[in-house]
Formats: structure tokens, sequence, C-alpha cells
């Protein structure tokens, strides 16, 4: 069953090797010691820039059907008044089963699958296989050849803490300095986690779902979530962990841009961005950068003009004519 | 006497598709809720691989699970997408979604 794995992993451990390796040559061109911890821990985060840099595309979508989502949010609104105040089991499921329909008959699926999830998962186990072979002075798979494994496996951060080593490892052999990296690690880990959570949770989430047992439940992991973390800070390699740390960090600052651009409609974060943009607009119309003209429609919102401070070129009366 | 095989065979019969039942019930209980909604689909797809397994056993439940989470992608259009109805209906689904002989006794 774990060589299935591995032959299945095959291609993926390959090319986590060779951006490893390729972030390794170039910090070590740079004049890096290349058998420095700090060299390698680099690597490992070149190697998350470059995952999460391939995973870009799928994030731009999203982007794409949120700001779709935002024009169709009135009708997103008519669909949630509809079953305001509605808990019950069935009436939950008519809601998303409606909800469901409509993004797909106007391709404003906000949500992106589990492939963005899963694909870290073959990655991960990559990294941490890495990991344990260089260890055992093993040669990996691919660009990752005997030299490189073996400096990779004896590489230690600051010289006291080796990358190969757990907490666990840490306390069998006395070594503080990885335990306190690890613990470190750990609560910047859980502190990202947390509030990326939070953020969805307390901002991003419309008053709705907010009333919905489920999200309750949710709510409720939030709080449960850190221990995870505590697991596996005491059972996973420093190297694995570096790798942890910066995927959640990359994660919270993506998050937080996108809830501060893009809110979903009727949330918290929504309703903070109409506060925002209001204030600009009146700071624009007292510095007389643009002007409210009459409503287009009798009743209807005021027009916003952009005042032009470019001077407007002067023409010809001939042009003038010729252009109309 | 034959009644009691029966329902021994039965019970037999289902303790895979349950076994598997109770494995995904406690998937979606603890780490579905981690990263919360992301499916593009309605039913999620461990709701799906619940329902299929229920509806059409391991085996054959499996597959459509499996060719769902495969469909499931960024790209994919999404929607509501319900899991095929077995053509034998003969089973009843406790609170919990173990599945047991029906009480009509058709099984």
């Amino acid at each position: 069953m774990e060589n299935f794995f591995l032959t299945i992993l095959w291609p993926i451990r390959w090319l986590v090797e060779l951006v490893l390796v390729a972030w390794h040559w170039l910090f070590s061109a740079l004049g890096m010691d290349p058998a420095g911890g700090l060299t390698w821990v680099l690597s490992i985060v070149g190697l998350v820039i470059v995952v999460r840099a391939a995973l870009i595309p799928v994030f731009v979508r999203q982007i794409k059907n949120q700001r779709k989502m935002l024009e169709v949010a009135p009708q997103i609104k008519k669909i949630q008044d509809k079953y305001k105040g509605k808990r019950d089991q069935l009436s939950r499921e008519a809601m998303s089963r409606e909800m469901m329909e409509f993004y797909k008959e106007t391709g404003t699926n906000p949500l992106a699958s589990c492939i963005p999830l899963l694909i870290q998962m073959p990655i991960f186990f990559s990294l941490f296989s890495v990991l344990n072979n260089a260890q055992h002075d093993k040669v990996g798979v691919g660009p990752l050849n005997a030299a490189l494994s073996k400096s990779f496996g004896h590489a230690s951060l600051f010289d006291v803490a080796p990358l190969h080593m757990s907490f666990q490892d840490a306390l069998n052999e006395h070594n503080a300095a990885v335990m306190i990296v690890a613990a470190v690690m750990v609560a910047l880990m859980v502190a990202s986690q947390f509030y990326t959570q939070l953020q969805i949770m307390s901002k991003n989430i419309s008053d709705e779902t907010k009333n919905s047992p489920q999200f309750r439940q949710q709510r409720m992991l939030m709080y449960f979530l850190p221990f995870i973390f505590l697991f596996s800070g005491f059972a996973f390699p420093l190297g694995v962990m570096f790798y942890w740390l910066t995927t959640n960090i990359w994660t919270m600052v993506q998050q937080f841009l996108v809830i501060r651009a893009m809110p979903t409609p009727g949330s918290e974060a929504a309703r903070r961005r109409e506060e925002r943009l209001a204030r600009k607009r009146e700071a624009q119309l007292a510095a007389g950068k643009i002007v409210l003209a009459e409503p287009a429609v009798e009743g209807g919102e005021p027009v916003v003009k952009r005042v032009s401070t470019q001077r407007v070129q002067p023409k010809s009366n001939k042009r003038g004519k010729k252009r109309r | 006497m034959t009644s009691a095989i029966r329902s021994f065979a039965l019970a037999v019969w289902l303790l895979p598709r349950n076994i598997v039942v109770a494995l995904l019930r406690g998937y979606r209980a603890l780490i579905s809720p981690l990263y919360g909604d992301v499916c593009r689909y309605y039913p999620s797809c461990s709701a799906y691989a619940l329902g299929a397994v229920q509806e059409h056993g391991v085996f054959v439940g499996g597959a459509l699970a499996a060719r769902r989470v495969a469909r499931c992608h960024p790209w994919a259009a999404g929607g509501v997408d319900d899991v095929p109805p077995s053509r034998t209906h003969r089973y009843r689904r406790t609170r919990f979604g173990f599945v047991v002989a029906s009480p009509h006794g058709k099984g």
C-alpha cells in the first residue's frame, strides 16, 4: 500500500525536489551557505511561493466569480429573504439547493472545490518523505542527489535546530532549541489559522448563514482547531512545519485582501466596505473631485460624476466639427 | 427461524456499507467543518458519497462518489447534483444514516 502511494506520488515528489533544489541553488549562488539551515528554510518558503503562485489562476477565477456575485447580490438577497427565519433542516436544504442552482445559472459560484486544498496534501507528504529520506541518507527520486539530500538532512537552523527533528525527537534528545522553534511556530500557526477563520466567520458570512446550526458547529470547531496544530507541532519535523506555516500565512493575507475588496453580499464585511466607499465618496465630494449630478431616473440614485483636473485640450472649430 | 436467518444474512450483506457510512459520518462531523463550504455542488461531495453508499452499496456507491469528486474542480459549472436513485429501493435509513431492512419485509 505504501509503495502504491509512493508510485502515485513520484511525479509530485520529483517536482517538489526540483523546486526545492532550484531555490537552494539560487540562494547558494547569492552567497548563502549551501549547508546552512536558513538556506534550506528559505528554499522551503520558495517552494510555498511556487505552489501558491501556481494556484493563483484558481484564485483569480474565484475573485471573478465573486465580482459577478456583487452584481447579482439583490437576487441573492431575495433568496435569503425568502428563507428568513426558517431554521429547520428542510428549509436550509431547499435554500442551499436554490442558491446552488442560482450560482450555476449566473456563473457566480464562489466556491473553489476541494482541489486547492487537496493539492497541498501530496506536496506535504512529498516534503515529509524528502526530509525523512534525507535524514536517513537516502537519495531523492530526482533532482535531490546524494550530496544535496545529505545537506538537507543534516541542515540545522542557526546551527542548533535540525530541520528533520520534531518536538517529539527533541524531547528524546533534549534539544531545547528545536522545542523553542517548534513552540513558536505552533503559536504562529494557531494564530494565523485562527485569524483566517475568524475573518471569514465574523465578517464574510451573511446574517442568514450565521443563524444556521451548521455555522454554530463550525464556529465550535474553530476553537478546537488549535489542538490539531499542537499535535502536528509535536509530531512533524521542523522542515515540514515551515512549509505549513508559510502556506498558512499566505492564505491569511490572501483572505484578508479578498474579504476587503469583495465581501459576501449581506455580510458584515460588505457593510463595512459600503461604509468605506461612502466615506471615500464624501471626502472626494468635499475635495471637489467629483460632483453629484441629477439622478438618471426620477427618484433613483444620484449619478456620480468625476471632475477631471486635467486641462481639456483646446480644439479648433474646424477639427471639432469634423469629429462630430 | 428462516426469517431470523434471513435478517442475519441481510445484516451481514449491509455490514460493509454501514461501516463506510459510519466512517463518512465521522469524516463529515470532524474533518469537513475544518475547511468549511468548498464544494461547487449541492449536496457536497461527502454528502453525495454518503447518499451513494447508502443507496448503492460500497462498490457502485463508491464509484459514483469517486466520479463526483473528479467532477468537482474549480472549472466545473457546479449546481444541484443528486445521487441517482437505486432501481430497487429496498432499505430504510436510521436517523444516524445506517441502512437497515425496511419494515415492510420486502428485503
